[in-house]
């Protein structure tokens, strides 16, 4: 039991993770009806964007020492004495990275809304209105252009970047156990989790929510009752880029920056069809159940076996249901 | 209200609308006529800004709108109902018709934020409107909260018609409005549009192939044949029409 539940929280905060990949994934599908099979490489350039503007820039001659390193007086004074590897020194080592964090992670919203808002205009836009398998093989050719770019635009080596959050070790008693997690991967689950449900309210809710919700399910009449369509279309890509912008930067202080980064879209993309492609609160669940099972997986079985046996489990479902767990069937009129 | 003219429109080689003119007078119910194939639902995608006209222009109000997008035209108050019922399946009637109201609806997430008390003063008045112009008017109110799924055919057409109405639109543009009913639901549906003509005041541009509900309803009658306008006028007018005779009414006139 107590292995157990260790691994289950694990599994979950990667589920997190995931279920904030597959909602970029799931917003695009829903407002233009096409899998973007690229999201995975639009995450790897916001992964990259945030090793630019939190590393990179900040190293450079020209940038403020602050920004590099933040070391007002009252933190010296802090870190007098502390002893290595203790929570607080985390904290206050965190603390010194705040401002090239923040610049880090608004250059990356910014740049990937605009890398999302490109692709939409001079690829999607136009295409619009032909067939939707035109569209899907647009963005299968935008993987190579998209990892042959970043392995041409970023040729320094993949440093290390700072978390988003103090990585202070936590460890606390439940059912029994010592459970024991790093306090960066716990606020990289919060972060997603309020991110998912902050998309999953505002489509349910909102006006431009209401909008993406009738043309998910008909463009021309929601064309027709005032909707404007293509406002939904550059909407949704700029979602998109933007949770990916997120999740690209959580990533990249988990798994390390390189091009192969956009292999995870693959993985998610399984997730979110597992789910059902356009149903935010199926692919939530199959996002963590997915987590929870590589999780496992890896504790009785071994690494090897964690890459294979959930998509195992993601094939078999859909055997079963075709459309996801939750995704909505199309009726046929005969 | 709404002036087409000399509209053409071509896919390729095929002429689907060749030269059409004429007016939907303010407040007049105008049918559209025409066999199978002869560019009626092209001519209404043309003008609710579907597809782009070769040639040609359509004024609404006086104002041309021909290069405007859909979206557009449907805020100035062009509302439309299609021949495949298309109502968002996945939705209860209400929401279906509130979706009509959308648009009509000008705060966005902040201002519902900062102002709630007029969001909310706002989304009461369109509720209102819904309930009194559109639920009690089309004798819906026992279906309400149920799934389009559910809903007989003829059902389903008269929330498409409600739909549109939430839009409260200027002109009302039906695709075949009774397109498979049977006499009793084509005699409701009819009614109906009368009723909306007599009580809103409506333009409404129409689109059928049952040849008694156009006579009887119509006011003015424009008949298409192989993309080109070979009449247009009253009724009678239309039905003494030779051409019109040979091409659509054909022996059995």
């Amino acid at each position: 039991m107590g292995q157990f539940t260790q691994f289950a929280i694990n599994g979950l905060m990667s589920g997190a993770i995931y279920a904030l990949i597959a909602v970029g994934i799931v917003s695009v599908y829903k407002a233009t009806k096409v899998v973007n099979f690229a999201h995975g490489y639009l995450i790897m350039f916001g992964a990259y964007f945030y090793f630019t503007f939190s590393v990179i820039v900040p190293g450079q001659a020209w940038a403020p020492d602050w920004l590099a390193s933040w070391q007002p007086a009252w933190l010296l004074e802090m870190r007098e004495g502390l002893p290595m590897f203790s929570p607080m020194g985390a904290v206050l080592d965190w603390v010194q990275n705040v401002p090239r964090i923040l610049l880090g992670i608004a250059g990356a919203l910014v740049c990937n809304a605009v890398v999302g808002r490109i692709i939409e205009r001079t690829l999607m836009r136009p295409l619009m209105g032909q067939s939707i398998f035109a569209m899907i093989m647009v963005t299968v050719g935008l993987i190579s252009i998209m990892s042959g770019a970043a392995s041409i635009i970023w040729t320094a080596d993949a440093d290390f970047v700072p978390h988003i959050a103090p990585n202070a070790p936590i460890r606390f008693e439940l059912f029994g156990t010592m459970i024991f997690l790093f306090g960066a991967d716990l606020v990289n689950m919060l972060v997603a989790l309020i991110i998912f449900a902050g998309i999953v309210l505002m489509v349910r809710y909102t006006k431009s929510g209401v909008a993406i919700r009738a043309t998910a399910e008909d463009q021309s009449t929601a064309y027709s009752m005032g909707i404007s369509v293509p406002k939904v279309f550059s909407r949704a890509w700029v979602l998109a880029s933007t949770t990916g912008a997120i999740a690209g930067a959580i990533l990249a202080t988990r798994n390390g920056i390189s091009p192969s980064l956009g292999l995870f879209g693959f993985s998610v993309l399984a997730i979110v069809l597992m789910g059902g492609l356009d149903s935010y609160i199926g692919v939530f669940l199959a996002a963590m159940a997915v987590g929870v099972m590589e999780a496992l997986t890896q504790w009785q079985m071994g690494g090897d076996w964690a890459e294979i046996v959930p998509y195992v489990a993601v094939l078999l479902i859909l055997l079963i249901r075709p459309h996801g767990l939750f995704g909505s069937k199309e009726v046929e009129r005969i | 209200m709404l002036r087409i003219e000399d509209l053409h429109l071509s896919f390729g080689g095929i002429k689907a609308l060749q030269g059409i003119s004429f007016e939907a007078k303010p407040g007049e119910i105008t049918g559209v006529i025409g066999p199978n194939g002869a560019g009626k639902t092209s001519l209404f995608n043309a003008i609710s800004g579907f597809y782009k006209p070769d040639r040609g222009r359509v004024f609404f109000d006086g104002q041309d709108i021909t290069g405007l997008s859909p979206d557009r035209r449907a805020e100035l108050g062009i509302a439309r109902t299609f021949q495949n019922i298309a109502l968002f399946r996945g939705m209860t009637v209400l929401d279906n018709i509130k979706l009509g109201g959308h648009t009509r609806l000008k705060t966005n997430v902040w201002q519902a934020l900062r102002y709630f008390g007029a969001a909310q003063r706002e989304e009461l008045e369109l509720r209102r409107d819904i309930e009194e112009r559109v639920i009690n008017f089309l004798e819906i109110d026992h279906i309400r909260k149920y799934p389009i799924t559910m809903l007989p055919y003829g059902l389903q057409k008269r929330v498409e018609l409600g739909r549109a109405l939430a839009m409260q639109p200027k002109v009302l543009m039906l695709d075949e409005p009774v397109a498979g009913m049977n006499r009793e639901e084509t005699a409701d549906m009819a009614r109906f549009i009368l009723d909306v003509q007599e009580q809103f005041g409506t333009t409404i541009l129409l689109v059928e192939h049952d040849m008694h509900m156009v006579m009887d309803i119509c006011s003015h009658i424009v008949v298409l044949n192989f993309g080109q306008q070979i009449a247009s006028g009253t009724p009678a007018e239309v039905s003494g029409n030779q051409d019109v005779i040979e091409a659509y009414l054909g022996a059995a006139a």
